[in-house]
């Protein structure tokens, strides 16, 4: 008796820890809203709302304070990069699922004996190579490339490479630059979520369509793109999310004046830059911190707009309005071959995916090219930074912070998960007011992690890796919960109707049964949070700190209650500091491989998990 | 105007010709239904990579009336359907040999327009397929494909095909509703008079009534006898009933071979295959 009551207790007071887990998405938003509000409350008064809000210069010398020409900047930058990289990404993802062919095959009708044994040699080799995946794979190592090392090609590739010679005064940055970086960045994310919605359209409506007579370019575009047509403008949505967060790589190359865009080649601030300009100079407690801090309030308020209305775009079609009623007309019908259009848009769409795949490759390319003659013994591991230079310091920090981070993000983004599929009602409003916070929380800027940890967290354990670490946890927490969901909702009801059977409890079940059979997808989201740490840098500038490049040292990282760079913010901190571009380089080949590897990882679970079924 | 991409003299394009000369606006209306039977199978060996799945399928299909495939799960009719309209051509590896004569002209000729073909011979899926449109949008889908825009042309269409199928006064104070909202009987009748509105001579149904309740499938029989005043009728189904119900021809298929054809009231008295027999009086199967 005694027995059943404990199991009892112990399934009801898991439940309840769950719910606090799945809560703390609800907890951080908030957290995150009121400390920003309430730390730019100071200017808001000192300046007022509206001044600060449609005032047009910002010199924090005098102390005036105005965004007009920042958000302006950030606006047009951001419509402009959605617009290039939101055509290209989604017709890319239209012939990656449609066109793309999964293997190449060279056809050689020449008379040449050896061309021809090379061409069969060639064509063995390019059997065993399914180029959908590798493309696929590509643009996902995309996704996990560090913001910096786009600023970095921005600057060299773009600006130096060509721009200048297009700008009249010869500068190059500005808002062309500015958004042709954004649209490279968002270009995968809006790929594969694209991707995603179409391969979500039931195969039926494209086996009807084509049963009618259509060709299937006239399948896709009329039948299949307009199905997915939710999906692809919630795509777009997070890319246009993603590009208004974007702090690094437009400060390399947005050229950091106080303008209002009115020109491709004027030089801007968007408000993420503005921030990320001035908070490390910035005296604690002053006026010009609160106003950067309102300037960080306006960017996630903007944000959280821009995220919530994706739940605003209906899931499925629902009719039109009003009633039709029919005029019909005798004419004659006549049936005729048609579908111009959608061939072309194939052939636009085959364009986009070569435009794509030659940028990427120029990215990957620019970063071997430069950075792996850079690399040496010593300077992956050489130790101290006082003379010469090594990544051992930042290496280490890395490692702290996200072994810190995953042993605090993983039990509660865990918890979260098993509280929405295990406990809730699928479908109640208590799980779609904690979803909807989930994707807010996942859609916050890094930037804007970045002042909340400065203003909790740093506050809280001083600027360290620990603080860096507790605000990585709630940059990686939707992802955690996002991915094990995905990995509980596919564990078949079956075993766990096996489990109760035996007259398992709940907990038991869960603990036992499903969270065993989760683990591959649980890995998974262990793996991609940390790609998005190490890839991080601007929620870490003001909260593990940028240590100056000459005064980073193993004995002082060992320690993690001192500040540390992760390996990108210290790439950052080469740039910044223009003295060590040749290491910049070879540290953002490290990121590369890293990032590779890390995606190469994830493929595997994936194929594993896939060849079980 | 062809609906071969080159032009070569063949028996097959002769056909096309001679319609060409009677039609000249039409280029998809190249197939000749004017002989007795819309479609002539002949020796047809079908693949799927190595597995053999129709072995010498030979068999006639006569114009405007019921043809109804039977067999137990896995004998082949499904595929023979889906080779009909060279849906099968999505299939990878899916190979065909033989010969399928749909008005006059072999339709694994490599240089059969699939636009055409499948505009002039129609299908009914298992599962109903409205795309996710008004009903509207749905019926005028297949029109506005093939070029038709003009409104009053595109009402009359729609209004026609609803009233071929048998749904036009459920329908018509609907159309802009979303076909999805529809009932799954409703849906499959819908898919019919999409079907319909680009005016194929033969329809394709697949099952078409395997994920209905039984009153939703006693309309799709009525109009299948309805329709076939107008179309010529493929119909593979599970339930034999319906096949003695409603088709004038009946296809026994086992294991990848025809077994026997015939009149269906002869296939369901007096078949000449002890097999047929055991699987109608559902000793297997």
């Amino acid at each position: 008796m005694t027995k059943v009551s404990s199991t009892k207790v112990k399934d009801v007071s898991a439940k309840y820890l769950f719910i606090v887990c799945a809560c703390l998405s609800i907890f951080a938003v908030f957290g995150i809203i009121i400390y920003i509000l309430a730390a730019s409350i100071p200017a808001f008064r000192e300046v007022g709302f509206f001044q600060f809000l449609f005032g047009t210069k910002w010199q924090f010398n005098t102390d005036t304070y105005g965004v007009l020409a920042m958000l302006c900047a950030t606006l047009v930058v951001t419509i402009l990069a959605v617009i290039l990289g939101g055509i290209i990404g989604v017709f890319t993802a239209v012939f990656m699922v449609f066109w793309c062919p999964d293997k190449l095959h060279i056809r050689y009708r020449g008379k040449n004996k050896s061309m021809q044994n090379f061409v069969a040699w060639m064509n063995s080799w390019l059997s065993k190579i399914n180029l959908r995946t590798i493309f696929d794979q590509i643009i996902k190592l995309l996704a996990g490339i560090p913001s910096v090392i786009y600023g970095y090609f921005g600057i060299i590739v773009l600006v130096q490479g060509g721009l200048v010679n297009m700008d009249p005064y010869h500068r190059g940055f500005g808002v062309l630059a500015t958004c042709i970086v954004l649209s490279i960045m968002i270009i995968p994310t809006i790929t594969s979520l694209t991707k995603n919605a179409l391969e979500a359209v039931p195969a039926q409506y494209f086996e009807g369509a084509l049963a009618m007579g259509n060709t299937k370019a006239q399948a896709v575009f009329r039948v299949v793109f307009p199905a997915a047509r939710s999906g692809i403008i919630s795509a777009l949505i997070l890319g246009i999310g993603r590009a208004v967060g974007e702090t690094m790589a437009v400060q390399m190359v947005a050229g950091g004046s106080v303008n209002f865009p009115t020109g491709f080649f004027i030089p801007i601030r968007p408000l993420t830059v503005n921030i990320n300009m001035e908070m490390g100079e910035v005296v604690p407690g002053s006026l010009h911190e609160s106003a950067l801090m309102a300037t960080g309030f306006v960017l996630l308020v903007l944000v959280l707009i821009i995220t919530l209305s994706v739940n605003l775009v209906p899931k499925e079609f629902k009719g039109k309005r009003g009633e039709k009623v029919l005029h019909g007309t005798s004419g004659e019908v006549v049936y005729r071959k048609k579908g111009l259009i959608p061939e072309i848009l194939k052939y636009f769409g085959m364009v986009c995916a070569a435009i794509v795949a030659i940028a990427l490759f120029a990215v990957i390319l620019f970063i071997c090219i430069n950075g792996i003659p850079n690399l040496s013994w010593g300077f992956l591991f050489g130790g101290d930074n006082y003379e010469g230079h090594s990544l051992a310091p930042a290496f280490l920090t890395t490692f702290y912070i996200i072994v810190f981070t995953l042993i605090i993000a993983l039990p509660l983004g865990i918890g979260a998960a098993i509280f929405l599929n295990e406990y809730a009602k699928p479908g109640s409003k208590f799980v779609k007011i904690i979803r909807t916070f989930i994707d807010t929380l996942a859609g916050v800027p890094s930037i804007v992690f970045g002042l909340f940890g400065y203003l909790l967290f740093a506050q809280i354990f001083g600027k360290n890796v620990f603080a860096g670490a507790f605000t990585m946890v709630l940059v990686i927490l939707p992802t955690i919960i996002r991915s094990t969901e995905e990995a509980l909702r596919a564990v078949p009801m079956e075993l766990r109707e096996a489990s109760y059977g035996l007259g398992a409890s709940k907990i038991r079940t869960i603990f036992k049964v499903v969270l065993p059979s989760a683990f591959p997808g649980i890995a998974t989201a262990t793996v991609l949070s940390v790609g998005r740490i190490i890839s991080e840098s601007a929620a870490l500038i003001y909260t593990a700190g940028m240590m100056a490049v000459a005064s980073s040292s193993v004995s002082s990282a060992i320690d993690p209650t001192n500040m540390g760079s992760t390996l990108t913010v210290f790439m950052y901190s080469f740039f910044a500091e223009g003295l060590a571009y040749e290491e910049a380089y070879a540290t953002a080949f490290v990121l590369l491989i890293i990032t590779f590897v890390l995606n190469l990882i994830v493929y595997f679970i994936q194929r594993q998990v896939k060849k079980k079924r | 105007m062809n609906i071969f991409k080159k032009k070569e003299k063949t028996a097959a394009s002769d056909a096309a010709s001679a319609g060409e000369n009677t039609q000249q606006k039409n280029s998809l209306d190249i197939f000749d239904f004017s002989g007795e039977n819309a479609i002539i199978v002949k020796d047809v060996d079908l693949y799927y990579g190595e597995f053999q799945a129709l072995k010498k399928i030979n068999m006639q299909m006569p114009k405007y009336k019921i043809t109804a495939m039977i067999g137990p799960s896995g004998c082949g009719k499904s595929t023979l359907i889906k080779t009909l309209n060279r849906m099968n051509d999505l299939v990878e590896g899916c190979r065909v040999e033989g010969e399928i004569t749909i008005g006059g002209i072999n339709i694994y000729d490599k240089r059969v327009d699939l636009s055409a073909l499948r505009k002039n011979v129609g299908m009914v899926f298992q599962k109903p397929n409205p795309f996710p449109m008004s009903v509207y949008d749905n019926i005028a889908y297949g029109p506005r494909t093939f070029g038709i825009n003009k409104k009053g042309v595109l009402d009359e269409i729609v209004e026609r095909s609803l009233k071929q199928a048998a749904m036009w006064d459920e329908l018509k104070d609907r159309l802009n509703k979303s076909a999805l909202g529809l009932s799954g009987g409703q849906q499959q009748r819908l898919c019919i008079a999409r079907a319909l509105a680009v005016g194929p001579q033969i329809l394709l149904m697949d099952e078409p009534t395997s994920a209905l309740d039984p009153i939703s499938t006693g309309k799709i029989e009525e109009l299948c006898e309805e329709l076939k005043n107008d179309v010529t009728i493929v119909m593979v189904t599970h339930n034999m009933q319906q096949a003695a119900r409603i088709s004038d021809k009946t296809a026994f298929f086992l294991l990848g071979e025809m077994i026997e054809m015939g009149d269906t009231e002869q296939v369901f008295s007096a078949p000449t295959h002890p097999e047929t027999e055991r699987y109608i009086t559902g000793r297997f199967g």
